[in-house]
């Protein structure tokens, strides 16, 4: 169903400094792909005069402090400058569905779902740190594999486009949100209204939130993490926060306090799929932490001191009763963001060092893992299948890495500066894959410090025929030997290095279009849109292009159809 | 500053690294631009420890004729000797001998950092490959004894005295130089004409919100010649159209890369500071390279960073990493920071930003081997 409100915004993007910047010429509201166009719908930014960075560090400058230069005549300039050091816009998408029960339960549901009463929805999350990252987690989704039934689940989102702005007065509790934070505010906008302001602000008064994460399926109605400057860690209920007039956090759990388990910057933050209320914490000092939402945050958690500060190590916690449960000592550096596979098996996480690393995370288990080809590692995000990895950083590069080959599979060259937020389209499909189940193309986006956002299409067919042509025998991948090819050659628990410029493929992108005056730190793909988000907290959301005319349909008719593509889409490589 | 000083080794305590000295150096009027390089060359360790070897072997030869280098490597010594782990040092002598050799560093108008890292290096250059020619005329003379003396710690690539028209290899050379290749393609014969020419650092346009990769990637683009630009091939013994590009031929050890942040502007009439937002990162690898050198890896540690929104005013400060601390060297001030720090010297994206610090002048160091 589409949404109801047309208006379309055709100016040049609003900025946070009042001037128009004369460097910038306008940015165009829409892009071309092989399917159509993408128009930019909607815009969500903060209300400026909220803003203040209280909690940045303060660098002053004291120019031509050169006290002698009045000796020979010279004006003596003193100029006292703060230069704060910003900390960049993430960007979290949460559904929130109707309070009411409907009156079919669906049956398709798994059990850890089952006692919600409905379906679950497929709700794509993006949460980060300090320094543009993104974290790419589905929500527990009864265990769904391919993409086509997350898309038929995803469906439920023409739902909310019926919904009418809502105040905070007559919030209805249901609804599609846009939560992300500037300076030390967390704001909140409704995906489906034309109203550029946040439906809410909430402002946190001890330190700056820097990353959050949201949990469809919280049990408790605590959905809502909220990962901060100093370490500390909350739960909300994020339909509490909306229904509240204040501007501050309500009835908020309160983990990590003060930084007592932790003082370093929080990076990154993520429920685990399809757990019981855990969830997972990163911070700029190379550590993770296991919590349970449902004890206590003990201020007497204590850890055994790291033996090894460069190898990855794994301690509980020393009293039952404490809160976190364990920490993972990733390695040096700080942990720049981490992603769950969407059955919740694997967790990834990129950091300073350059390092991919993926665990396993029941058996707390590094699988594999590799180093980017220079430079820090800022984003990661898988497949919705679990088959790929996408990660990027300094190197101004996107890559791919397959689980299956235990190895990086292609480079996406395009960008022309770091890369801070990747995503895998799991809402679309190439026309080849019409009727079988399996994807043999992906469809993933890319932004960059470049106020770039770059779509790529990753065709495997065609990437895996180049890796087959250099000497040294020839290595099968049929399914039967995969496990004993692995084995052979690169065993469990090992860090690969860099791959070299020659020896990977390189990807081109099919769309390449600059979307902000701002780097970009964030992007999201919904059923129906695709969402970006600049360092300074500013939102786009590009509708997707129509490729046949959608019919109107009820809000909880379950069966609308994903409109089929007409276009042949190139492959790329 | 004693104050200044011992917050620093405070705020470093028994992770001060050992045989290591963090000085300020006092700043004679506009002579930050001179500080700023200082620190930056004096954390280049190869150079640092290339100057002090000279510095030692040199001490003896009482009647030798000061120079800048000389200066230099007095102002190294009075540093690494210092019986304090930190202070402020006053770069007199060396300040007065720049100013009696260059003229155009006599007055006490801002200088620009990267015209005088270029004129130091050239003049210490210039002085060693005199000083070789010198050595080079004895060997002739007395060709009988002992050709095989390596003078002043110089390798002096030559036997039995026999002369070689080669150009002189400096150690400064070997610390700073690479080979840039001009690539030229005749579209009609497809000849390739290569031209190498030698280079102590890049100078690279710059670009809003880019990094240094994409920076690099554009200095070695392909531009076509053609129109009134054509190339005279000498195969085709005509004007043709062709390709040209630069590519990196042999990497230095320590590549030094210049922000070309001042742009002149023709109405205004005078130089304009590009605040741009440039991003670098602590390591690098050339991609630009020809195949024997790809892929290799280049470690940041120094910045010389502009501060002012002009370039004839303003002042310069150097960030510095040393046993991977990262130090802010502001004349005589020295502070520790973060090293997340460093990205708050990106640049601006947006023209009229409050922050006017800037990286201009970036060292990277090699992690493998370039020979």
């Amino acid at each position: 169903m589409m949404n109801t409100s047309n208006g379309m915004i055709s100016g040049p993007s609003s900025s946070s400094a009042s001037a128009a910047n004369p460097q910038s010429p306008g940015i165009k509201t829409y892009f071309k792909t092989p399917e159509g166009k993408y128009k930019l719908h909607y815009e969500k930014t903060h209300p400026s005069g909220l803003l203040h960075y209280t909690h940045g560090k303060t660098v002053t400058q004291v120019l031509c402090k050169n006290i002698k230069c009045t000796f020979h005549f010279y004006v003596l300039k003193v100029v006292s400058e703060n230069g704060f050091v910003k900390f960049w816009c993430q960007v979290t998408l949460a559904h929130l569905k109707d309070k009411p029960a409907p009156s079919t339960p669906t049956g398709t549901s798994s059990s850890s779902t089952a006692s919600s009463g409905f379906r679950s929805a497929t709700a794509r999350l993006l949460g980060g740190g300090n320094g543009n990252r993104a974290l790419s987690f589905v929500g527990g989704n009864g265990g769904a594999k391919n993409v086509g039934a997350s898309s038929r689940i995803g469906a439920s989102f023409a739902a909310s486009s019926s919904n009418t702005s809502a105040t905070n007065t007559n919030f209805d509790g249901k609804g599609t949100y846009l939560v992300f934070n500037v300076g030390d505010a967390i704001f909140i906008s409704d995906l489906n209204s034309q109203d550029k302001d946040p439906v809410k602000s909430i402002h946190i008064s001890n330190s700056n939130p820097m990353c959050h994460a949201f949990h469809p399926d919280a049990k408790d109605g605590h959905d809502l993490l909220i990962g901060l400057n100093s370490g500390d860690v909350y739960t909300v209920s994020l339909r509490q926060q909306l229904q509240d007039v204040g501007k501050k956090l309500v009835s908020a759990q309160h983990y990590n306090k003060d930084g007592s388990v932790n003082n370093s910057r929080c990076t990154s933050i993520a429920w685990v799929p399809g757990g019981d209320g855990s969830f997972v914490a990163a911070h700029a000092d190379g550590n993770l932490y296991v919590y349970e939402k449902n004890k206590e945050g003990a201020t007497d958690s204590s850890f055994s001191a790291i033996r090894d500060p460069t190898q990855f190590s794994v301690d509980k916690a020393k009293y039952s009763k404490s809160n976190p449960v364990a920490r993972w000592h990733i390695g040096q550096g700080a942990i720049n963001s981490i992603a769950f596979s969407n059955d919740g098996a694997y967790l990834a996480t990129v950091g300073r060092d350059g390092y991919l690393r993926i665990f396993d995370f029941s058996t707390q288990k590094l699988v594999c893992g590799v180093k980017s080809y220079y430079g820090a590692l800022l984003c990661c995000a898988w497949s919705m299948d679990g088959k790929y990895l996408l990660t990027g950083g300094e190197d101004d590069l996107v890559q791919v890495w397959s689980m299956e080959d235990r190895k990086v599979v292609a480079w996406g060259e395009g960008h022309n500066s770091w890369v801070s937020g990747v995503a895998f389209d799991s809402y679309w499909s190439s026309p080849n894959s019409e009727g079988s189940g399996e994807n043999v193309m992906y469809r993933f986006g890319s932004v960059g410090q470049d106020t770039q956002l770059l779509l790529w299409d990753l065709e495997m067919d065609e990437i895996v025929v180049p890796l087959r042509r250099p000497p040294g025998g020839s290595p099968t991948y049929s399914t039967g030997s995969q496990s004993a090819h692995w084995d052979n050659i690169v065993p469990m628990g090992t860090l690969q290095p860099a791959p070299c410029m020659r020896d990977v493929p390189k990807l081109s992108p099919v769309v390449a279009h600059r979307v902000h005056t701002e780097p970009l730190s964030g992007l999201i793909f919904t059923q129906e849109s695709l969402i970006t988000a600049c360092r300074e907290g500013h939102l786009k959301i590009w509708t997707r292009p129509d490729t046949q005319p959608s019919s109107s349909s009820e809000a909880t008719n379950p069966t609308t159809s994903k409109p089929s593509l007409t276009s042949k889409v190139g492959g790329s490589s | 500053m004693g104050a200044a000083g011992s917050k620093l080794e405070k705020a470093l305590g028994d992770q001060f690294p050992e045989g290591e000295r963090y000085f300020g150096f006092e700043n004679f009027g506009n002579t930050c631009y001179c500080n700023s390089v200082l620190q930056a060359l004096y954390f280049c360790v190869p150079f640092r420890e290339q100057l002090l070897e000279y510095y030692t072997s040199n001490k003896s030869v009482a009647d030798a004729e000061e120079n800048l280098m000389t200066c230099l490597a007095d102002l190294f010594s009075q540093i690494s000797s210092q019986k304090k782990k930190t202070g402020v040092i006053a770069p007199k002598r060396f300040v007065q001998r720049l100013k009696k050799q260059n003229e155009l560093f006599r007055s006490y108008m801002h200088q620009d950092a990267h015209e005088f890292l270029n004129y130091l290096l050239n003049e210490v250059v210039d002085i060693l490959e005199k000083e070789a020619k010198a050595t080079k005329t004895e060997h002739e003379t007395s060709s009988s004894s002992s050709p095989e003396k390596i003078a002043n710690g110089l390798k002096v690539p030559q036997a039995n005295g026999v002369v070689h028209k080669e150009p002189i290899v400096t150690w400064v050379h070997n610390i700073f130089q690479g080979i840039l290749t001009n690539e030229t393609r005749c579209l009609r014969c497809e000849t390739v004409t290569a031209r190498d020419e030698t280079f102590l650092d890049l100078s690279l346009d710059i670009e809003q919100n880019s990094s240094i990769t994409s920076c690099l990637k554009n200095f070695s683009s392909t531009e076509t010649l053609h129109a009134e630009d054509k190339f005279f091939c000498d195969k085709c013994c005509s004007l043709q159209e062709a390709q040209k590009r630069m590519k990196i031929k042999k990497p230095p050890h320590i590549l030094v890369i210049h922000l070309k942040r001042f742009k002149y502007i023709e109405q205004l009439g005078r130089y304009k500071k590009l605040s741009y937002r440039v991003v670098f990162p602590l390591e690098l690898k050339l991609s630009n390279t020809v195949e024997p050198y790809a892929d290799v890896e280049y470690s940041l540690f120094a910045v010389v960073v502009h501060v002012g929104s002009g370039p004839n005013h303003g002042h310069y400060v150097s960030l510095v990493k040393s046993h991977n601390h990262w130090l802010f060297f502001d004349d005589e001030n020295v502070e520790m920071i973060e090293e997340s720090a460093v990205q708050t010297f990106f640049g601006s994206s947006q023209e009229y930003s409050s922050n006017t610090d800037h990286g201009y002048i970036l060292f990277y160091e090699s992690l493998g081997p370039t020979k």
